[in-house]
């Protein structure tokens, strides 16, 4: 009992100090397993999945049940993509478990990309049609599948609108038939202006 | 021992003082200690130590994830140049689509957000047995040491290239020589020929040359449609991305590719490349991308292996096959099926470092396989890109899946773009 105790000293100890380090060194403790079973994410996602790049998304606080259904689609083909599919296919491998549980824990930075503010404006107005199933304030709903688009890079946003619009994203899927209807209505300027609205969101 | 110039007594010592004040524990201070070994740059006394000699792709990531994941190691960066410049991205500098300052970072990430040493020396011998690096002035003693130094040439396997200087530029390690080869090709006459050889594998970057051709081609048809690219290629096809690239050079009719072309001789003064056949080809820009071999500190340090060309290393680990607590990660690196890439190197560092922190700690290295993207730009605008994922089966990398993307476009340039500013920032931020 006393043993266990003092683990439990240590625990909480080891815990205490690790929030005292600054996010940036303490990404990931050697101790977490999804840290290292990210690397085959980070090069291009981050170490903490804090994405820098406008066309990349950004993992850090993304819900694991999200993360484990893009991967799943990815490594099927169902979500046609070259750079994911092996990727995607690695993660599985080695966990991906472990890796969506070690990025939905991590602290959510804002991107650094710039967005314009009359476009966010624009965006907003047009957002309606979208909150019915990503919510008001775009943080997505497990029950209906849809994730979370707030503070996602506008770029990445913008793609993914563009790819549902010429039905090359999980074409053929029943699912998201309303969405691709829906998408194809949309002028591209629209869609950026979407992006830039949603990417606006929680920064 | 030679007498120290005063310079270089006070430049040793600031280096000492450097690392002495950055260690920022239980030491008395700056000044040496009369304890220490004669030579010894900074004792170690932490017993925690690790050195990684190179600043490059898998150096400046294995220096930044031994920090990450164990503040209390201490790591030692050795890297003789202040600036940290991209070979990936580098052949649209030659083609002018971008600066070469566009590609250069500093290395205060690493020293700032990590509180990795940065010492601007090149280590000059390695002493396995003794678990030291030497330096110019002394020595620097490690833990464990991680190796990336990259490439050298094999300049002595063609004839006059040595001679030649730098009339005849290879522009495989990005800076000066980038910028110099760009202006080369501006100031080429109109109706000129510039001749590309491509050097036998292995080598850094596979598609790096079939890239260069692409963008050497691209600015020949927009500048100087009347001049030339010819590619003696020293293998018998393209050898990497052959169908993506053969698609991509359609639009280049003023490109010529000859495969099983080993160029062998260089003649600066009658500007003449002579291939393995004999066959002559006069030039007004020749680029010649020698052969390679693993840096010369690693084939000293007897790293290599029979060929003296790279360094065998544990699939888990990145441990030298040939010495204890010193791993090797980067171009440097064979038996490893992947390709001498960036992201290759960007992924054995993590590795390295994650096995050197574990090991450290009285732990095994956890079983992590590599990854790698090479992305090419085929065009000023267009690239297409090859990716490869890996598991580790019975202690050995195998590849799990290649794929291809389904051909060149501007998508996949605004993925490469946002895959360089992410790996950067993966390296050194």
């Amino acid at each position: 009992m006393r043993s266990a105790a003092r683990v439990v000293q240590a625990f909480v100890l080891v815990a205490a100090l690790a929030a005292l380090v600054p996010a940036t060194t303490a990404a990931g403790p050697v101790d977490t397993p999804g840290f290292t079973k990210a690397f085959s994410c980070s090069a291009c996602h981050g170490s903490a999945g804090a994405a820098r790049a406008d066309a990349v998304p950004i993992l850090a606080g993304m819900p694991a049940w999200y993360l484990k259904k893009a991967i799943d689609d990815y490594a099927s083909g169902r979500r046609p993509s070259p750079e994911m599919e092996p990727f995607s296919k690695m993660v599985i491998t080695l966990g991906v478990d472990d890796v969506a549980a070690y990025f939905a824990t991590q602290k959510r930075e804002a991107s650094p990309i710039k967005l314009d503010r009359a476009a966010i404006a624009s965006g907003r107005t047009a957002a309606t049609q979208c909150a019915g199933c990503h919510g008001q304030d775009g943080r997505g709903d497990q029950a209906k599948g849809t994730p979370p688009l707030a503070g996602q890079p506008a770029g990445y946003l913008l793609n993914q609108m563009k790819l549902f619009k010429a039905d090359k994203r999980s074409p053929g899927d029943a699912n998201l038939t309303a969405l691709k209807a829906l998408m194809k209505g949309v002028d591209d300027p629209t869609l950026a202006n979407l992006a830039a609205y949603y990417a606006s969101l929680g920064r | 021992m030679a007498r120290m110039t005063r310079r270089e007594f006070l430049k040793a010592s600031s280096a000492v003082v450097a690392l002495s004040g950055l260690a920022g524990c239980a030491s008395t201070g700056g000044a040496p200690t009369t304890t220490s070994t004669p030579g010894d740059l900074a004792p170690n006394r932490s017993g925690r130590r690790v050195i990684v000699i190179g600043g490059g792709w898998g150096g400046a990531t294995a220096a930044k994830y031994v920090r990450m994941q164990d503040p209390a190691i201490e790591v030692v960066l050795l890297e003789p140049n202040d600036k940290f410049i991209s070979c990936p991205f580098s052949n649209l500098v030659v083609s002018g689509v971008r600066s070469i300052e566009s590609l250069t970072f500093g290395y205060d990430g690493l020293r700032k957000q990590h509180g990795v040493k940065i010492m601007r020396e090149s280590a000059t011998a390695i002493e396995p047995d003794a678990h030291r690096v030497r330096l110019a002035r002394g020595f620097l003693t490690y833990d464990r040491l991680i190796v990336a130094p990259g490439i050298d040439f094999q300049t002595e396997q063609i004839e006059g290239l040595a001679a030649a200087g730098d009339r005849v530029l290879h522009a495989w390690k990005a800076g000066p020589q980038t910028v110099a080869l760009a202006q080369q090709l501006k100031e080429m006459p109109d109706d000129g020929v510039f001749v590309l050889s491509v050097p036998p594998a292995a080598y850094r970057c596979p598609p790096g040359p079939y890239e260069r051709a692409c963008q050497v081609a691209w600015y020949l048809k927009t500048r100087k449609p009347r001049a030339k690219l010819i590619v003696l290629d020293a293998n018998q096809n393209v050898i990497s991305k052959p169908a993506l690239f053969r698609a991509a050079w359609q639009a280049y009719p003023n490109l010529e590719y000859r495969a099983s072309n080993k160029v062998v001789k260089v003649d600066a003064a009658a500007r003449e490349l002579t291939t393995e056949f004999g066959d002559k080809v006069r030039y007004d820009v020749a680029n010649v991308i020698p052969p390679q071999r693993a840096a010369a500190i690693a084939v000293q340090a007897d790293l290599v292996g029979v060929d003296k060309r790279w360094c065998e290393v544990n699939h888990v680990s990145y441990e030298s096959v040939k010495a204890k607590d010193v791993h090797v990660v980067g171009d440097s690196t064979i038996g490893i099926p992947v390709p001498k890439s960036g992201t290759v190197a960007n992924s054995m560092g993590k590795i390295a470092a994650t096995a050197v922190v574990n090991l450290l700690n009285g732990r095994p290295a956890p079983e992590m396989p590599p990854i790698n993207t090479c992305y090419s730009w085929v065009s000023d605008t267009e690239v297409m890109a090859v990716i490869n994922a890996y598991r580790i089966d019975s202690g050995k990398v195998v590849q799990i899946e290649q794929k291809l993307t389904p051909g060149q476009s501007a998508l996949y340039a605004h993925h490469a773009e946002a895959w360089a500013t992410s790996i950067w920032a993966d390296i050194l931020a």
